[in-house]
């Protein structure tokens, strides 16, 4: 691929990045990116995860602000110190759960603290008015007098730009808006975005699915490890050019890390048409022993929805699950852990940590009560399991009994991951394990994976990080839409995974759109 | 900053604050270090605490119980009423401390199991109970308990300590236990700090929120015995005072009203500190409702030091994180 | 699929959006039967008194609204309307006064007093309840120690003030229609001005309001302020009702208050209700006490209907709005489940509620 340092354009830039470095935690997120984005032109912006995209949006929004470099707007240098300032600045981002008021109208929401007033009256009907023409100028069909209680997250998007155009903003940044949102929502969106185009919008359109970038954009910015690796016309590329500049060229060249010991023959867990409908259809597949099971796939694939209905947190329609043979039939995470499963959440802090609660009580929280002796604790097991954990995770060495919130996310993450090794399970979900940790951290948890496997568990590790997934699995799993696009046993070609899990249909077998 | 440092340091300043106080009022007062007065403090504050000891945990799973008080009035008027009946008195005070258990349940089925906010819930049954109790009772007065039920509320053992302050400090050292040193009671902590990593953990987050709202009611219960055998009279609307006051206790104690934090050890010292305010205030000459507000501004102001620490640390920890990694 | 179940959801549904209409249809058939069965009910005198007496609770509901639609609650307001029914009755009986100055003194000390809470929630950081079940004993104990243990009796009062409660302007009672007029000004308030639709998108997503930039903390304090003045004003009612005021006036009131506003649809989660729903549960309350009062069943009785209002209408309310949220999800998850699938949809086995 040719990278160009002069970016195909014709027209003045509305914003320019010169440059722009960013690091946090001594992890350095942006390594000094630059390109320009002219009025009217849709630019995507791609990567794979932790290619730097979302840290670039929360510069441009003003949530953070660069180490180094310039932001330019209008050709003047501007520095954000807050959101507020980046809003003024006519710079709206709409994210993937957008913000509203569930109990306003959708006319209110787009005006809310400057709704149209006559003489300090709110004036209701010209506000509905005024919603309905912005609304209709977009091609958004809604009722602007319905609750936005009642509306679905792409009609609360749609919401969400709004306001963001009644604002006055002329830069709108779509931050993965399409991965919660169906085939037919998808197709409403991308036509709003071609509207807000023909109206002068500058757009940049970050996303995972690259077919949609081929729909949409004017122009392609592939960000890879924090640089920017691509900077081309849409016209002049293919997916399949994108997907080999997004993952690298060294992909043949690719150590792969093997184990020793194979998988045995038994199965653990077996899944027979597993749905959910809305989230995930027809899911079938085989964990044997000792087996990883890679899954891999974009955001919104429904691979979390998946683990979550094996763990017994979501309810399942129809399917089958067995478990050591046996019909299993999750009731509850508490029933889930008891059967032998065992299910570390994507969301740390949310579904993981109890930061408040110190490193000790975190690391046994799934044990607590084998540690006692009739419901009553006994501090020298639990002292003991802790210990026996922190060597096993390499824990960083400092008291136990601090609140588990003063570690860093690597060694937050090593605390929950204890957890579930404490209840020695049959099988182990892993969701994004190493999303968002240091690079330490990281080769811990794999070879956590990797030993735990070794001594027999079931592993299931869901990724977007293909190189982590490619490394670590016996075979991996692609879902797209909700549904099992693909199924290959390792060593195999990253292509071959890409293009199951976007929905290329030239070497895949199961097609996505079944 | 560690919760356990901090929850200790919490305790050490009420401890140093209530001696302070036990010092200022014995030298402002010759009245206020006399046996008597000590035995007065001792037994007015017996209702309280058990009414605190019982919504602690409650707070701490981060909900709330504001029907303790109309569950100790309908408790003590049931008691009474079977008592009149011609049942025995020790067997009306377990049917009280039963009838705790069962409001308390009642309580916990609509919160827990509908999912429905505690502080509406428990604001109507707090009307429901006390309602229940006029009901029962009209508006008249059961007065002149068996001589057993006032020893055990009023007398005092070894002509000293007072038999229900003994009752008391027994039974928050067994709450202090089951909070403190059981898996029920570090469920009980890790709900009120993160729900939903407790369930995803596997921890009965139903059956541990239904406890300790029973837990609740069960200590009203036992606050209806001593209640009946220190006021020697239940009649409608009895108890309604204690709420606020039972609810500061808790809150003065280093009980989070978020949840997820506090200790039964700061809850009795936080009972000894309002104790001996209140006391030593009335010692001193000041009235009642003088009293009331001194409880009212000593809550506000210890939420007011405690919001001044954290954003003190809240600022300590935003500069070390801004150095360099 | 069946019509009849599509009818029940979109009833369920419209109830979900606008509580006061099942309120209404309830204070209606009540009316009905009890104007049909008892004869002391059908009297204009016992309609006036029902309307009169509604007026104090329905003013503290009013004042409750405000700030439960920002998502807070506000414990004080019986405290506040004691204090200030004893403060300002007794300057009234000292200094005299007409009504203008009457009512600017109970607006001001109460928004003096409403401030108070209001410095308590945004500087002290203090939890609403916490902060105003403190004040609660405060301004209580306040309004005992500035009554001496004595009391203000009617005589003490100027005239038109002790006369109010009898008097009537047109078909309806004066205090029915100071009401009224209240519940047409805040209606106005909330509904009508951007001031009052803060208060909505506060109570409805406290963050979603402040990264809008909405003036929170400000809505916050004009919302507890306007609480206190509210019950100021109460307080002033309290003493033209009642006359004698002594250091019990407004005692548990506030429970009252807030459970006509619950009742009323005012979610105690912000963010949804109505002044006049409200003021309509403060109606069906005081309407429901009337009977009990004609049946001469006891008053006692009262305080746990109250109770028992307050829980059902909580169930009531929160488990139709679920089930009409669950009702969206499904239709929309049955719908995204088309395009996906590409066949027929089957009806999932476990939605069924």
């Amino acid at each position: 691929m040719t990278q160009t340092d002069r970016p195909p354009q014709a027209k003045e830039p509305v914003v320019e990045l010169r440059d722009i470095r960013h690091g946090f935690e001594g992890v350095q997120a942006l390594r000094g990116v630059g390109f320009a984005v002219a009025a009217g032109e849709v630019v995507g912006l791609i990567g794979e995860n932790g290619a730097g995209k979302s840290t670039l949006v929360k510069i441009l929004t003003g949530v953070l602000q660069p180490d180094e470099g310039t932001l330019l707007l209008h050709g003047e240098e501007v520095r954000f110190a807050n959101p507020r300032a980046a809003r003024h600045a006519g710079i709206a981002a709409m994210y993937q759960e957008p913000l509203i008021f569930p109990d306003l109208s959708v006319a209110e929401n787009i005006f809310v603290g400057r709704q149209p007033s006559r003489s300090g009256f709110v004036d209701w009907s010209e506000m509905r008015d005024e919603a309905r023409a912005l609304l209709q100028r977009l091609g958004i069909e809604l009722d602007p007098g319905t609750p936005a209680r009642d509306l679905s997250v792409a009609e609360r998007q749609l919401v969400e730009i709004a306001k963001a155009l009644s604002l006055g903003a002329r830069i709108v940044l779509l931050d993965e808006p399409t991965a919660v949102l169906s085939a037919r929502e998808v197709d409403r969106l991308l036509e709003i975005v071609r509207r807000l185009r023909e109206q002068g919008i500058t757009l940049i359109y970050i996303t995972h699915r690259l077919d949609e970038v081929m729909q949409v954009t004017d122009r392609v910015v592939v960000l890879r490890d924090g640089e920017k690796v691509a900077d081309v016309r849409t016209a002049e590329t293919s997916i399949r050019e994108l997907v080999r500049v997004m993952v690298g060229q060294e992909l043949a060249a690719l150590e792969q890390r093997r184990r020793e010991a194979k998988p045995g023959d038994d199965v653990v867990l077996a899944v027979h048409g597993l749905t959910r409908y809305g989230y995930f259809e027809d899911v079938s597949f085989q964990v044997r022993r000792g087996e990883i099971v890679g899954v891999f796939g974009l955001v919104g694939a429904g691979r979390t929805e998946v683990a979550q209905a094996l763990f017994g947190i979501d309810p399942i329609d129809a399917g089958e699950i067995l478990l050591d043979g046996r019909p299993f039939v999750p009731r509850s995470p508490r029933h889930a852990i008891r059967s032998g499963v065992a299910y570390l959440p994507e969301n740390r802090l949310l579904n993981g940590l109890v930061a408040q609660l110190s490193i000790r009580l975190n690391m046994t929280m799934t044990i607590w009560q084998l540690l006692a002796r009739l419901g009553i604790v006994r501090e020298r097991p639990v002292d003991r399991a802790v210990d026996d954990l922190a060597g096993r995770v390499r824990l960083q060495r400092g008291s136990r009994r601090r609140a588990a919130s003063t570690l860093s996310g690597g060694n937050q993450q090593k605390v929950v991951l204890s957890k579930w090794l404490a209840t020695h399970p049959k099988v182990l979900i892993l969701d994004e394990p190493t999303h968002g940790i240091d690079v330490g951290a990281k080769a811990d948890v794999l070879r956590i994976v990797l030993e735990h496997a070794t001594a027999g568990v079931a592993v299931v590790v869901i990724s977007s990080e293909l190189e982590e997934i490619q490394d670590l699995s016996d075979r991996i799993l692609v879902m797209r839409a909700g549904r099992v696009s693909g199924e290959f046993v390792t060593p195999v070609e990253k292509d071959d995974v890409l293009h199951a899990a976007y929905g290329l249909q030239q070497r895949v077998a199961a097609g996505g759109a079944g | 900053m560690s919760l356990v440092r901090h929850a200790l340091r919490w305790e050490v300043g009420l401890t140093v604050l209530g001696l302070t106080l036990f010092a200022y009022m014995s030298l402002a007062s010759s009245d206020f270090f006399t046996s008597f007065t000590l035995q007065s403090l001792a037994l007015n504050a017996t209702v309280i605490g058990f009414l605190a000891l019982g919504v602690a945990p409650v707070i701490v799973s981060g909900d709330i119980d504001i029907s303790i008080a109309a569950m100790l009035g309908l408790c003590t008027i049931v008691m009474a009423e079977v008592w009149q009946a011609g049942v025995n008195i020790w067997v009306a005070a377990l049917v009280a401390v039963v009838l705790g258990c069962v409001l308390g349940l009642a309580n916990g089925i609509f919160v827990v199991l509908l999912e429905l906010p505690s502080l509406a819930i428990t604001l109507g049954s707090m009307g429901a109970y006390t309602g229940i109790a006029f009901l029962i009772l009209g508006g008249s007065a059961i007065t002149s308990f068996p001589s057993s039920l006032i020893t055990l509320g009023s007398g005092l053992a070894g002509n000293a300590v007072p038999w229900s302050t003994l009752v008391l400090l027994a039974v928050a050292a067994v709450l202090a236990f089951l909070l403190h040193r059981t898996t029920f009671g570090r469920a009980v902590f890790a709900i009120g700090a993160n729900k939903q990593a407790s369930r995803f953990s596997g921890l009965a987050v139903v059956r541990t929120k239904l406890l300790v709202f029973v837990i609740s009611g069960f200590m009203s219960g036992v606050a209806a015995i001593f209640y009946a055998g220190y006021f020697n009279t239940a009649q409608g609307g009895l108890g309604a005072e204690d709420l606020l006051p039972a609810i500061t206790v808790v809150i003065l104690g280093g009980v989070s009203a978020y949840g997820g934090t506090g200790t039964i050890p700061g809850v009795v010292l936080a009972l000894f500190v309002l104790g001996v305010l209140q006391t030593g205030l009335g010692v001193l000459g000041f009235s009642g409702q003088e009293q009331t507000i001194a409880v009212g501004l000593t809550l506000i102001l210890a939420l007011a030091v405690s919001a001044a620490a954290r954003a003190v640390r809240a600022r300590f920890a935003a500069s070390a994180a801004r150095a360099p990694a | 699929m069946t019509s009849l179940r599509d009818r029940v959801d979109s009833l369920l549904a419209s109830l979900a959006r606008a509580p006061e209409l099942g309120l209404i249809s309830i204070l209606v058939a009540l009316t009905v039967y009890a104007a049909a069965a008892l004869p002391a009910f059908r009297t204009t005198g016992n309609a006036d008194q029902i309307l009169s007496n509604s007026t104090i609770i329905a003013i503290l509901a009013l004042a409750e609204t405000l700030v439960l639609l920002t998502r807070q609650i506000d414990l004080s307001v019986g405290a506040e309307l004691g204090l200030c029914a004893y403060l300002v009755g007794s300057a009234l009986g000292h200094v005299g006064g007409g009504p203008p100055v009457a009512i600017l003194m109970a607006l001001g000390l109460g928004a003096v007093l409403g401030l108070g809470n209001a410095l308590l929630v945004d500087l002290v950081r203090m939890p609403a309840i916490i902060a105003t079940l403190a004040t609660l004993s405060i301004y209580g104990g306040l309004q005992v120690v500035v009554t001496h243990g004595s009391q203000l009796y009617a005589y003490q009062l100027p005239h038109w003030l002790t006369t109010l409660y009898a008097t009537k302007w047109g078909p309806l009672p004066a205090f029915a229609c100071v009401a009224l007029v209240l519940v047409v000004v805040l209606t106005a308030g909330v509904q009508m001005t951007r001031w009052g639709r803060d208060l909505y998108a506060m109570g409805s997503n406290p963050e979603a309001a402040g990264v809008t930039g909405l003036p929170v903390r400000r809505r916050t304090y004009e919302a507890f302020v306007a609480c206190g003045a509210l019950s100021g004003f109460a307080g002033l009612l309290y003493a033209a009702q009642y006359g004698n005021v002594d250091a019990t006036a407004g005692n548990g009131i506030e429970l009252t208050a807030i459970a006509a506003a619950v009742i009323g649809g005012v979610s105690l989660f912000g963010g949804s209700g109505t002044p006049a729903g409200a003021a309509l549960g403060a109606l069906l309350l005081i309407e429901i006490e009337n009977i009990l009062a004609i049946e001469k069943i006891s008053i006692f009785a009262q305080e746990l209907l109250q109770g028992l209002a307050i829980v059902a209408s909580v169930a009531v309310y929160a488990l139709v709005r679920r089930y009409s949220q669950r009702l969206g999800a499904r239709r929309r998850r049955l719908q995204a489940a088309g395009p996906l699938s590409g066949a027929a949809v089957v009806e999932p086995a476990e939605a069924h509620p």
